[in-house]
């Protein structure tokens, strides 16, 4: 594998085009904070961002750290820092490439230069985990303050009820609430002792209306997707989520949103696509290839279009009181489980999604999505090192076939290029496109 | 002659034996058999509803192309084979199915197995990961919510007699298999590691009442005659489940004698009696929640965690530990960096062996062992 055959994706809208200006100036100031010694939590997808802001915390997503590792080619150092060190291969490369970065700052004192930003991570003063989505958050964490930074950790642990269990009988509901809000309590605990403050709940009221001004914008924009031709792609859809998680709260993530909204929907009215002919209207499953995301273009150029990504999907929208913003935040979890209850979420308990950015399963939302978008074929990306977000894949393929509609899944990585093969994965990606043809020829479709 | 006697008499542990005794032993009394996976949802409780419980284990180097057909072949091995198992017919013998939330890959197979192969009866018995206060207080009433699913299925209530009954019983389990583990701190070890694996997979296969017959059997017949005479290297096994001994018999033929361990089916579940001198539940919530060492359960940052490891290194005076870690397990993966420093730090060498639950290439495995015992 060679580095040449990685590209960066090209994004469609002027909006998400706007994002090379918005978020360096972002980080600037982010930058500005840290280098002043302000402590940095380091945190996870899960944990509230409106939290976070409401105690005017500077805060890092080694997550995101990692998507950016990827997308500048330099998470294969990090990772190899961290296999060095006894990891194994088969961990999330997420977390190994937070873990080798980590070693190379212990050992050398400093922050290594293959950071992509300056200042890298920094280094953390606390830890905010989140046992959301899959177990290697619990062991993440632990770890860095075990083994690189000895400071303070709360990961806070939403459980949700398994598919066969009615979240409707008040007194499951009440099981599973009265955790989520002691937990919720003992997160914001935790927030007060290392932060010296007082959480000001007025203040969490006004980040939450304006981050849920901003998530709503963006849950119209990922309707205005059933549109045909596709209004946006991939590469807008996965690099627009970044604002909602650094810029969260902020006039200025609802004025992009807003923008966004308006822009895709001035497309629509206007009939313009993303590609000139439209030849399959695909669903995406599973974490992106963030060191290639030109792959997306390649399918592009092939006529393929995604209409709909299952991965950090806002999905619906709730609204939720926030008189109370704390119940609120609890609240608009457990909606938003029960919604995934009704579609048959049998192949993720952990639906109790308190960032409202996650991923779906279930089985009746797949015939939904299928009509209301007009998809005519899936492709699964079975990513080795994150089996959370993989998992289900070979399910969900099952179901989509009882619904006529073809599915491919692909073996690769979200953020290590090493188990890319470009050659070999875009021949395969070109030959199910084939097969689909064929089918819509009156062939029978047999892909794996 | 009655069952029991039939089958505990000769009992040699193999589990195609244990899994006939179980089906006979259904017919027999028309109770419903219950498999299990992992150990937070207390088999006391299903015995006490009137049900057999059953610890559901796997099929060493099967193949997983029935499972392949449903799940993602990146995932662990183990609950991949135990999946196949169930699409195969071979666990047919089983009424309902018990699924812990510990490990992701054993939680979310719940629901694509339910889904694929519904039983009679089944439940995911969700366990949060913190020991905060409020996270013991969700698995006390999610004891409560199993016991009343299984209510509802067995049609017995389960009283307090009935429960505190069968605690004891578990708890006679665990004084004898305490009695035969403090004979492992001898040298030589009095019995083969490899045949105490066997005898602990027996508990989770038996009814402890006829467990507790199999155990004072062997622990007499052991007082006799102690079976492992030479002396070896002691060595510790650390890591993913293993339920079945090729390992041990590797680690046996290379000359070395495993003392201790601390893995799933091993001295976890048995090594401290469930307190019956407070409410059940509290009990029940002290044993399998707050003391029962997986590290799926988030103990805190620190090697403290550790701790009880090193001390059973030092009670059973084991010369080295062998880690043994099957394909995609986190919890024991993430671990694995921390604690070989720990216990380099205090002497003791860790040989760490990664498989897919075939234990093959047994050559090679066997090879790095030796050189392993050589260094020793």
């Amino acid at each position: 594998m060679s580095q040449s055959e990685m590209s960066r994706g090209k994004r469609h809208l002027k909006t998400t085009g706007k994002m090379k200006e918005m978020l360096p100036r972002f980080f600037m100031r982010m930058m500005e904070r840290k280098f002043s010694n302000e402590p940095v939590a380091w945190c996870m997808v899960g944990v509230p961002p409106e939290l976070l802001k409401a105690f005017d915390l500077l805060f890092e997503w080694p997550e995101n750290f990692g998507t950016m590792c990827a997308s500048r080619q330099v998470a294969p150092h990090f990772i190899q820092a961290a296999e060095n060190d006894g990891y194994s291969p088969e961990l999330c490369t997420y977390v190994t490439n937070t873990m080798g970065y980590c070693r190379l700052v212990k050992d050398t004192g400093e922050i290594p230069e293959e950071s992509p930003l300056p200042g890298g991570m920094g280094t953390p003063a606390m830890l905010l985990g989140s046992g959301f989505i899959c177990e290697p958050r619990w062991k993440w964490f632990q770890s860095i303050a075990t083994r690189f930074f000895d400071v303070p950790v709360y990961s806070s642990d939403p459980l949700a009820p398994p598919w066969d269990v009615n979240p409707n009988d008040p007194r499951i509901a009440e099981h599973y609430l009265t955790l989520l809000r002691e937990d919720l309590a003992g997160q914001i605990e935790f927030l007060e002792k290392h932060t010296g403050k007082k959480l000001d709940t007025d203040h969490l009221k006004e980040i939450l209306a304006r981050s849920h001004q901003a998530l709503a914008y963006w849950r119209d924009t990922l309707a205005l997707r059933k549109a045909i031709p596709s209004p946006m792609g991939s590469t807008d859809y996965f690099h627009a989520i970044i604002p909602q998680m650094y810029l969260v709260g902020d006039e200025e993530a609802v004025e992009f949103y807003r923008e966004m909204y308006e822009e895709v929907k001035d497309r629509v009215d206007r009939g313009i696509g993303i590609v000139d002919e439209e030849k399959y209207r695909l669903i995406w499953f599973g974490l992106p290839p963030w060191f290639n995301m030109g792959v997306f273009n390649y399918l592009e150029s092939l006529g393929a279009v995604f209409a709909y990504e299952s991965t950090y999907n806002v999905g619906d929208y709730f609204e939720v009181d926030l008189a109370d913003p704390l119940e609120a935040i609890v609240q608009r979890n457990w909606q938003r489980m029960l919604k995934m209850h009704e579609y048959g979420a049998e192949t993720m308990p952990e639906l109790c999604n308190p960032a409202v950015f996650g991923g779906f399963t279930g089985s009746s939302l797949l015939n939904e999505l299928v009509e209301q978008y007009s998809l005519t074929g899936a492709m699964m990306h079975l990513t080795r090192s994150c089996r959370a977000v993989s998992f289900g894949e070979v399910h969900t393929k099952n179901r989509l076939a009882k619904l006529g509609i073809p599915s491919l899944i692909f073996e690769s990585d979200m953020a290590d290029p090493r188990l890319w093969s470009d050659a070999q994965i875009k021949t395969r990606l070109q030959a199910f496109l084939e097969t689909m043809d064929k089918a819509r020829q009156g062939g029978k479709i047999n892909e794996s | 002659m009655n069952l029991d006697d039939r089958y505990l008499e000769k009992m040699n542990y193999s589990r195609s034996k244990n899994e006939d005794y179980i089906t006979q032993l259904k017919k027999e009394t028309g109770k419903p058999v219950i498999g299990y996976l992992c150990c937070f949802a207390p088999p006391e409780i299903i015995s006490a509803a009137g049900a057999i419980p059953y610890r559901i284990t796997g099929r060493p180097g099967g193949d997983t192309s029935a499972a392949d057909a449903c799940v993602e072949p990146y995932g662990c091995t183990y609950v991949r084979n135990i999946f196949t198992r169930a699409l195969e017919g071979e666990l047919d013998f089983l009424d309902g199915l018990v699924i812990s939330h510990s490990c992701d890959m054993v939680q979310r197979l719940y629901g694509i197995w339910t889904y694929y192969r519904p039983f009679e009866y089944s439940y995911l018995f969700n366990v949060p990961h913190q020991l905060t206060p409020w996270a013991k207080d969700f698995f006390r009433r999610e004891l409560g919510f199993f016991r009343e699913s299984l209510e509802s299925f067995t049609g017995q209530k389960v009283c307090p007699e009935k429960l505190a009954e069968e605690i004891k019983l578990y708890n006679a389990n665990r004084a004898l298999i305490r009695e035969i583990y403090a004979m492992r701190r001898n040298n030589p070890p009095g019995i083969k590691g490899s045949k105490m694996l066997d005898l602990l997979m027996a508990g989770g296969t038996l009814p402890a009442g006829q467990y507790n017959t199999l155990l004072q059997n062997t622990l007499t017949e052991l007082k006799e005659q102690p079976e492992e005479k030479k002396q070896g290297a002691r060595i510790m096994i650390w890591g993913s489940i293993i339920d079945h001994p090729a390992l041990f018999k590797m680690i046996e033929e290379t000359g070395g004698n495993v003392v201790c361990d601390d893995t799933c089916i091993g001295f976890r579940v048995w090594e401290k009696d469930i307190p019956l001198d407070k409410e059940l539940y509290e009990g029940l919530t002290e044993h399998y929640f707050v003391n029962f060492q997986c590290p799926r359960t988030d103990r805190g940052p620190g090697t403290e965690r550790f701790d009880y490891i090193l001390q059973r290194a030092r009670e059973y005076k084991v010369d080295g530990v062998i880690g043994y870690c099957i394909s995609f397990c986190d919890p024991h993966k993430f671990d694995y960096p921390d604690l070989r420093d720990y216990l380099k730090k205090e002497g003791i060498p860790v040989l760490l062996i990664e498989d897919n639950y075939s234990f093959e290439p047994a050559e090679a495995i066997k090879t790095r062992i030796q050189a392993f015992l050589e260094t020793l």
